[in-house]
């Protein structure tokens, strides 16, 4: 029953990157962006979007548009939508031109001013029809930035959430509970890049790591999938002795996820444990365990495990996450969550455009490469389909920890006439060789008289395990 | 207590609990009055983890000690111990006024809190900050700086911390007694007390108290701790792996290891067997020698290994001029100074309370150091410090619970 892939080497996998851009638009994003950038981002571009000129010139981004070069001539928008709208308009073929050739686009920006409330939902919608996933992270503004402000915020974000296939969104405020009370207002603006920028970098490391246990765009998506829907999103890093309860602990800290409690809610988890060739696969099984009591039995867990030898001694925990709104939430027999709630979400327009096109799939054992034309077209509404075939999926399936066994999955590609050759070429590669191996069921520690106690973990070891079991000596 | 010399440590371990009552003679010296102890239950890994069951054995303690001592326990001095007990070294710094340059005690204690402002995880509390030494406008080496001319006092301190939550944990169940508590103690800085004598803190030592459920390790270089720490592992651990790898019954491996147990290797005739006498008085199992010493070999080499990693963070352990002191219950296995001694390339020695008299079988069973050494603790505080409320950390652990 367990099939390893023989072929299975690091280097063939880091060939087929994902092209991935990270757009920022305003100077809330472009502040982002450069906090992307300064820590350090492998493997994906940037690309600042700005009318104001002189925030442009100091950016450190590789590449950069000027917006509305008639319209606010090099000045900022203004705080006003409108001329940030016009100015992308304006400037629409340059947008169009920097987005080209991207399969997954990450749009930063904080809503609430010019720039970021008027072109970002432009730039979401060109992102989108050039065929790439398009994932917004936004910022709204602080209370006290005022009323007018955060109106406008919320209307764009309505209209983000429109073109985007997932909408990250911190709300400011929010994040207060990140910044200790002493802190300057500096610090306050800058945690929130922080967090903005962990979100970044962590979803592309999820896409790009080459995993032992891949999550791939259906994954990241299958957790996203949910509409009008708030965004959980946890990271946590730690090399402590006992750094897997530290980093998931850490990664349920992050104001997003008020301490797992959201997590109970949530239709469809994902979890990628990445750490250094040191990661012991008990450190995986404890952290999975604690992660278990904070999701539903009906949870989806989308797992992961990627080894990567520049995290050394660390181990990273991302959760991600969304909180489907009201009609979902009925729709997937989850109760309405009380949390949810008590978040003032965001006044939205209703939606007609269509559900994500793409849909999952289960794939026949020896299927024969999923042929691109077997495309859902963009315009239709598969909605209705796509969600009925998630939900056996996520109830048929025991929520074990380290579980992956779910059927193999693809992603049927938009319908998009300009697919790239590399594109192509990477479709049926993932699904001849599909990246995803059954695991190995654990075997069943016996801890004797500690099971029931607190785990000693140090250096990655469960100590209440009689040492010659774990070095493998031979004692009769 | 009429006798306001009379001092009482209470360790509760993972394997039994003891009381120990001392008395403080005017010459400086510490008499052991009598030792109460009884099996302990409802603790693992040096943590209760059944409160009513500890509360039991507790009081059976108690008991034990007031009827062989002959006195009423009133107040106890509590080790503490667990995986959750931290340390490290800080320098403080205080600055004197313009106008004034002798230093009074109270920059001293000033520059004590200033050591304290460093950040520690927000559910833990501090349990001791123990000084190393001071410095007076650069010049180091100083003992005590009260009354000393200088402006910048600065001093480095050994501090340890563990969960707030898990120490009050321990201390509630020794009030609901009811007892009063005058501090608490982290046990292997209370064994360290009676363990080593100020020549071999002087000199450099390590002291690795292996009990039952934890090993502390306290260690000093120029009479100063320097590093200190708890790894939860100890004689349970190694009792559980003989119970797991022989399929014997908790108490029958436990009597094994303490009767039969070694962790030499080689040092057997081959093949040779040992005979499980059975109660009943059937013949029982028989177990291969070799195999019971290679199951304990691993787990104390394991230990050793790991502390000898942890203490290596910091270069303090290349400067042992004494050497290594192994106590507790665990030093009473066959060998485990020699094989410390191998790990740690450093000469190991098994030792018992030192600075202590009275009860000879008490003084010299390793089993009591950390009881021991709280009532030396309290010995050390009364004299050095009458007056002073070194309560003080211990209120502001009790101010969270209220």
């Amino acid at each position: 029953m367990i099939q390893l892939n023989k072929n299975y080497s690091l280097q063939e996998r880091l060939a087929d990157f994902i092209p991935i851009k990270i757009v920022s638009v305003g100077g809330a994003g472009l502040n982002a962006l450069d906090r992307i950038v300064l820590d350090g981002l492998e493997r994906a571009d940037v690309v600042a979007i700005n009318t104001d000129v002189q925030s442009l010139t100091s950016s450190v981004a590789t590449r950069k548009v000027q917006l509305g070069r008639s319209v606010s001539r090099g000045l900022g928008a203004g705080g006003d939508p409108e001329v940030g709208y016009q100015a992308a308009l304006e400037s629409a073929d340059e947008i169009r031109e920097a987005l080209a050739d991207s399969r997954v686009i990450f749009i930063c920006a904080g809503l609430g001013g010019g720039t970021g409330s008027g072109a970002a939902p432009y730039i979401a919608e060109a992102a989108r029809e050039s065929g790439a996933l398009v994932i917004a992270f936004v910022t709204l503004p602080f209370g006290f930035e005022g009323k007018r402000r955060n109106a406008q915020a919320r209307e764009a974000l309505a209209r983000l959430s429109e073109f985007a296939h997932a909408v990250v969104c911190f709300e400011n405020d929010r994040m207060g509970d990140l910044t200790p009370p002493q802190a300057g207002i500096h610090q306050a603006f800058a945690i929130a890049d922080m967090t903005i920028s962990q979100s970044v970098r962590s979803i592309v490391n999820v896409i790009q790591r080459p995993g032992l246990i891949r999550i791939g765009f259906d994954d990241i998506l299958a957790a996203l999938r949910n509409r009008n829907s708030r965004c959980l999103f946890g990271y946590g890093e730690a090399d402590s002795d006992n750094r897997s309860h530290d980093a998931l602990t850490q990664a349920l800290k992050n104001p997003l996820m008020d301490r797992g409690r959201m997590l109970a809610d949530a239709t469809h988890v994902l979890v990628q444990v990445a750490g250094g060739p040191q990661m012991t696969l008990s450190e995986i099984e404890i952290l999975m365990q604690e992660l278990g009591r904070h999701v539903s039995d009906q949870t989806h867990i989308l797992f992961g495990a990627v080894v990567d030898g520049r995290l050394g001694d660390r181990l990273s925990v991302t959760i991600i996450s969304s909180l489907s709104s009201e009609e979902e939430a009925g729709l997937l027999q989850t109760p309405p969550a009380p949390t949810s709630a008590s978040v003032p979400a965001p006044v939205r327009e209703p939606y007609h455009a269509p559900e994500p096109e793409l849909e999952i799939q289960t794939e026949q054992p020896a299927i024969e490469p999923t042929p691109v034309e077997e495309t859902i077209p963009f315009e239709e509404p598969v909605a209705a389909e796509a969600v009925p075939v998630a939900i056996p999926l996520s109830i048929e399936v025991p929520v074990v920890p380290s579980h992956n066994g779910e059927p193999e999955r693809t992603i049927v590609k938009p319908h998009d006439t300009s697919i790239s050759p590399k594109e192509e070429k990477a479709s049926p590669e993932k699904t001849t060789a599909p990246p995803k191996q059954e695991v190995l069921q654990f075997e069943p520690v016996t801890r004797g008289r500690f099971e029931k106690s607190e785990p000693t973990i140090v250096e990655g070891e469960d100590l209440d395990v009689p040492t010659y079991l774990r070095k493998h000596i031979k004692v009769k | 207590m009429a006798n306001n010399n009379l001092m009482i440590g209470l360790e509760i371990g993972t394997s039994k609990i003891c009381v120990v009552v001392g008395e403080s003679r005017p010459d400086g010296t510490l008499k052991i009055l009598g030792v109460g102890q009884a099996p302990s239950r409802g603790v693992r890994k040096g943590e209760i983890v059944d409160f009513e069951t500890a509360m039991k054995c507790l009081h059976e303690a108690v008991v034990d000690a007031e009827q062989k001592s002959d006195v009423m326990i009133k107040s106890v001095y509590v080790a503490i111990a667990g995986s959750h007990l931290h340390s490290f070294n800080n320098r403080g710094c205080v600055m004197l006024p313009e106008d004034r340059d002798e230093i009074d005690e109270q920059d001293v204690e000033d520059v004590k809190i200033n050591a304290r402002e460093v950040s520690i995880p927000a559910q833990n509390a501090f349990l001791h900050s123990v000084i190393q030494h001071y410095q007076v406008d650069g010049q180091q080496g100083i003992l005590n700086p009260v009354g000393m001319l200088g402006q910048k006092l600065e001093a480095d301190f050994h501090i340890i911390h563990g969960v707030r939550t898990r120490i009050q944990n321990t201390i509630r169940c020794v009030k609901e007694l009811p007892l009063d508590v005058e501090d608490v103690v982290f046990s292997g800085l209370a064994s360290a007390q009676v363990v080593l004598t100020q020549q071999e803190k002087d000199l450099g030592a390590l002291v690795i108290d292996m009990g039952g459920g934890t090993t502390d390790y306290v260690l000093y270089s120029e009479g100063a701790v320097r590093q200190s720490g708890c790894l939860a592992v100890g004689g349970d651990h190694i009792t559980n792996d003989i119970s797991m790898g022989l399929r014997l019954p908790m108490a029958r491996a436990e009597k094994l290891k303490t009767e039969e147990g070694s962790c030499i290797l080689g040092n057997c005739l081959p093949g040779e067997m040992i005979l499980l006498k059975d109660d009943s008085g059937f013949a029982g199992k028989e177990i291969e020698r070799e195999t019971l010493n290679t199951i304990i070999h691993l787990r104390l080499r394991e230990a050793f290994e790991l502390l000898k990693r942890r203490l290596e963070e910091e270069p303090y352990l290349g400067y042992l001029g004494a050497g290594i002191f192994i106590t507790g219950g665990c030093s009473l296995l066959g060998g485990i100074d020699h094989l410390a001694a191998e790990i740690f390339e450093i000469p190991a020695n098994l030792t018992h309370a030192q600075t202590a008299w009275g009860i000879t079988s008490a003084v010299e069973n390793p089993q009591f150091s950390t009881a021991i050494g709280l009532v030396k603790f309290a010995q050390v505080m009364h004299t050095d410090r009458p007056a002073r409320g070194f309560g003080r950390i211990f209120g502001k652990l009790f101010s969270g619970k209220r």
